[in-house]
C-alpha cells in the first residue's frame, strides 16, 4: 500500500482530531450534569442561608446536600454506562473513599477551628470541596482544575470583600457560574 | 519498519481505531456513544466494526444490562499494535516527504 506524504498527514490529522475529541469526550461529557446539578444546589442553598433563618438554611442545606448526593449517584451509575471498565470496582472504591475521607477531615477542621458564623464554615466547606475536586481533576482530567481555582477565587472574593452579600455572591456567581460552566460543556462538546 | 495497514486506513475505521486507543487499555466503549463521538450512522459504523472485529482488532462485546441490550467495543491488544504500527508508517512517509 502506497500514500503520498499529503495523505499520510492528513490521515495523522484525522487521528490528532479524533484523540483530541475522544480525551475531551470522555473528561466532559458527564462533567457537565454534575454541574449543573451542584451549581443549582448551591443556588438555592446559598439563597437558602442569605434569605431564610439560619435553623431554615441549615435544614435546606442538608436536604439539597442529599438530593444531589442521590443524582449524582445516579448520574455515575450511567456515566459508567458509556464507557466501562474491566476494573471500575477499585478505582470507583477509591475516589469514593476519598470523598467521604475528605469530608471527615472537613468536619474535623470545622471543630477545631470553631468558626464564629455560618459564612465561615461555609468558605471552609467551600475550600475542601474545591481542593477535592483539583484532586479529581489531576486524576481524571486536568483541564477541569482552572474552573476549580476560579471558583476559590471567586469564593474567597466574596469572603474578604463582600462579605455582607457573600451567600448571594456564591448563589450567583457560585452555583450560577457552574450552571453557566455546565451549560457551555454541554453545547461545546 | 513499520508498515501501513489498509483495513485501518480507511477514513472511518482509522478514525474508530483512533477513539478506541485512547481508552485505557481496560475500558470499553458504548456503541452509541461511539456513534455520537465519530458522528457516523448506525449502519456505517456497524459495517466498519465488522470489518475490525473480522482482522481481530476490535473486541465486540453484547450485553444486556436492566433487560436493555447494550453493545460495547474496545481494542484489542493486537489492534493496538497494528494502529500504532500505521501511526509510526504515517509518520515515516511524512518526514521523508
Amino acid at each position: 500500500m502506497n500514500i503520498s506524504p499529503t495523505e499520510a498527514e492528513e490521515a495523522l490529522e484525522a487521528i490528532q482530531v479524533v484523540m483530541q475529541k475522544t480525551r475531551h469526550y470522555l473528561a466532559n461529557s458527564g462533567a457537565y450534569a454534575f454541574l449543573i446539578v451542584w451549581g443549582t444546589i448551591w443556588l438555592l442553598g446559598f439563597s437558602g442561608s442569605q434569605f431564610l433563618s439560619p435553623q431554615i438554611a441549615g435544614y435546606n442545606w442538608i436536604a439539597l446536600d442529599i438530593l444531589g448526593g442521590a443524582i449524582s449517584v445516579v448520574l455515575g451509575v450511567r456515566m459508567k454506562k458509556k464507557v466501562r471498565s474491566s476494573n471500575p470496582i477499585a478505582s470507583g472504591t477509591r475516589i469514593g473513599w476519598f470523598w467521604l475521607l475528605l469530608f471527615l477531615y472537613c468536619g474535623a477542621a470545622i471543630w477545631v477551628s470553631r468558626p464564629v458564623d455560618g459564612r465561615q464554615s461555609a468558605m471552609l466547606i467551600i475550600l475542601f470541596v474545591m481542593l477535592g475536586w483539583m484532586a479529581m481533576g489531576l486524576l481524571l482530567s486536568v483541564a477541569s482544575i482552572k474552573w476549580a481555582l476560579v471558583l476559590t477565587a471567586l469564593a474567597l472574593l466574596g469572603y474578604f470583600f463582600l462579605p455582607g452579600f457573600f451567600y448571594v455572591w456564591m448563589a450567583v456567581l457560585g452555583g450560577g457560574g457552574m450552571i453557566a460552566l455546565g451549560l457551555y460543556i454541554r453545547s461545546n462538546w | 519498519m513499520s508498515t501501513l495497514n489498509e483495513t485501518i486506513h480507511q477514513t472511518v475505521r482509522l478514525r474508530i481505531m483512533a477513539a478506541l486507543v485512547t481508552l485505557k487499555a481496560d475500558e470499553e466503549v458504548d456503541f452509541t456513544y461511539l456513534r455520537k463521538l465519530l458522528d457516523v450512522s448506525d449502519g456505517n459504523l456497524g459495517a466498519h466494526l465488522r470489518k475490525l472485529e473480522e482482522a481481530g482488532y476490535i473486541v465486540i462485546q453484547k450485553v444486556f444490562e436492566e433487560r436493555k441490550p447494550h453493545t460495547y467495543i474496545a481494542a484489542s491488544p493486537a489492534g493496538r499494535k497494528v494502529f500504532q504500527e500505521h501511526v509510526e508508517a504515517l509518520e515515516a512517509i511524512l518526514k521523508g516527504k
